[in-house]
């Protein structure tokens, strides 16, 4: 475990630091994606979102932790600002970002869908890189286990929750990958990693020592993972029609659409 | 996908999931203890069912604080540092754990690790923790405590004895467990309020 980095005189927090460097490697990747799949203008027109969708998970995320620890944060508003890493729920900041992406793209009359799939291929590998940092800062820790393949952290062998995560990230990439080279329909790949999010939080999140609990010791991550897995089942029919819609009614859809960007 | 198809499918994955959540739900661990007070073992060791270490340290308002004058209370030794992300983790645990029963007898001695004052006083200030936090300034007490991992915890009872440790994050479920199953326990040198 190596939660902090000595660079001479700067002790930098390892988990942090390789958040950063996730997201800024996955915001690259976003943009080259966006620029290759739908081209420079909508590039161009995507402007803010990435940045607004960012700030909302920071804030989501813990919106969501101190909702979990009221009568912490009620007491001490200064936590609602502090600077932890640690202190940010994944829930909170998945529905923080995709609600405010959402509205922005409806404010601007942008295609969130092809947003959605560029950012579903480069999501991955922010959370490739920020389940290494994890590692490093033993965020994320798994429950004590006597298994084989228990790794040795704080004294105790335990799941390996952060190399499960990390294992889960590169298959869904590969998997999205694999699909971006098909002829999906717009949309298809961003519900391709909502549902691999959804099976991560339902199934790794079981083996995870440092989860948020409600009374009964059910474990919040999981109801949230099978709410989505429920919602993506649900909308699925939605999204069959829609993708198969009246021609005439989606081109008249896509003139409307040419004429706000224009 | 036809309505009726759908609706197996969101009721199987629904009772599926569901039975999963409940199977791997976190449960309470507090029979993890032995549920009659042992006798002491021998000589003061850092290990489960012998007399706690002694010893004295400063707080963060240069008081001293000697772990022998809590005898009668249900004392938490939490060896921790500030760039330890599960100690920080479940700080707020521990806070809530001294709030919630402190007036029935339980202290919290945080000891931390070789910091500096200011850094940790700063550091409990932003945070708003108010548990008393001690000063292991050269290590001594997490040299005597034999401690190779942070956090590390040494739930003790009301007669001075380890009654048992974790070595690594504490889940809340664990906490609450022992702490109420000690503060359970009588002591007949009980000083506590």
């Amino acid at each position: 475990m190596y939660p902090l980095l000595e660079l001479g005189p700067l002790r930098l927090a390892s988990g942090g630091l390789l958040l950063i460097v996730g997201v800024l490697l996955a915001h690259a990747l976003f943009e080259r994606l966006l620029l290759r799949r739908n081209g420079a203008e909508l590039l161009q027109a995507s402007g803010s979102v990435v940045y607004l969708a960012l700030a909302a998970a920071l804030l989501g995320g813990r919106i969501w932790f101190g909702l979990f620890h009221w009568q912490l944060y009620a007491q001490h508003l200064q936590l609602w600002y502090a600077l932890r890493i640690s202190d940010f729920g994944w829930g909170g900041a998945l529905l923080g970002a995709w609600a405010v992406a959402w509205l922005y793209c409806r404010w601007k009359r942008l295609p969130s869908a092809e947003l959605a799939d560029a950012a579903a291929l480069a999501l991955p590998l922010a959370q490739a890189c920020a389940s290494l940092g994890l590692l490093l800062s033993g965020e994320a820790y798994g429950a004590p286990t006597e298994l084989a393949w228990g790794i040795e952290l704080f004294g105790t062998k335990r799941h390996p929750t952060q190399l499960l995560l990390l294992g889960a990230a590169l298959l869904s990439a590969l998997y999205l990958w694999w699909l971006a080279r098909r002829a999906v329909p717009s949309g298809s790949l961003f519900r391709a990693w909502l549902g691999a999010q959804a099976l991560s939080m339902l199934l790794i999140e079981a083996l995870r020592g440092d989860s948020l609990l409600l009374p009964g010791g059910i474990r919040v991550n999981q109801l949230i993972g099978l709410g989505l897995l429920l919602g993506l089942i649900w909308t699925q029919p939605r999204l069959e029609r829609a993708l198969s819609p009246d021609p005439e009614a989606l081109t008249a859809e896509r003139s409307d659409q040419l004429s706000a960007r224009s | 996908m036809s309505d009726r198809k759908r609706l197996l499918s969101l009721l199987f994955v629904a009772l599926v999931g569901s039975v999963f959540i409940v199977a791997t739900r976190v449960r309470p661990e507090a029979s993890s203890i032995a549920a009659q007070t042992p006798a002491p073992i021998g000589e003061a060791r850092p290990l489960a069912n012998h007399l706690a270490p002694d010893f004295v340290l400063s707080d963060l308002a240069g008081q001293q604080v000697a772990l022998s004058e809590l005898r009668g209370k249900v004392v938490l030794v939490n060896i921790w540092a500030t760039w330890c992300p599960p100690c920080r983790a479940e700080l707020p645990m521990i806070e809530e754990a001294q709030r919630r029963y402190g007036e029935r007898g339980f202290v919290v001695l945080a000891v931390n690790q070789a910091e500096e004052r200011a850094l940790v006083a700063d550091f409990m200030r932003e945070h708003g923790l108010s548990f008393p936090v001690l000063l292991d300034s050269d290590g001594a007490v997490s040299r005597l405590y034999a401690t190779q991992a942070l956090p590390s915890s040494f739930f003790i009872d009301r007669q001075g004895v380890i009654r048992t440790l974790y070595r690594g994050p504490l889940t809340q479920s664990v906490m609450a467990g022992v702490i109420e199953q000690l503060l359970t326990e009588g002591g007949d040198d009980v000083s506590a309020p």
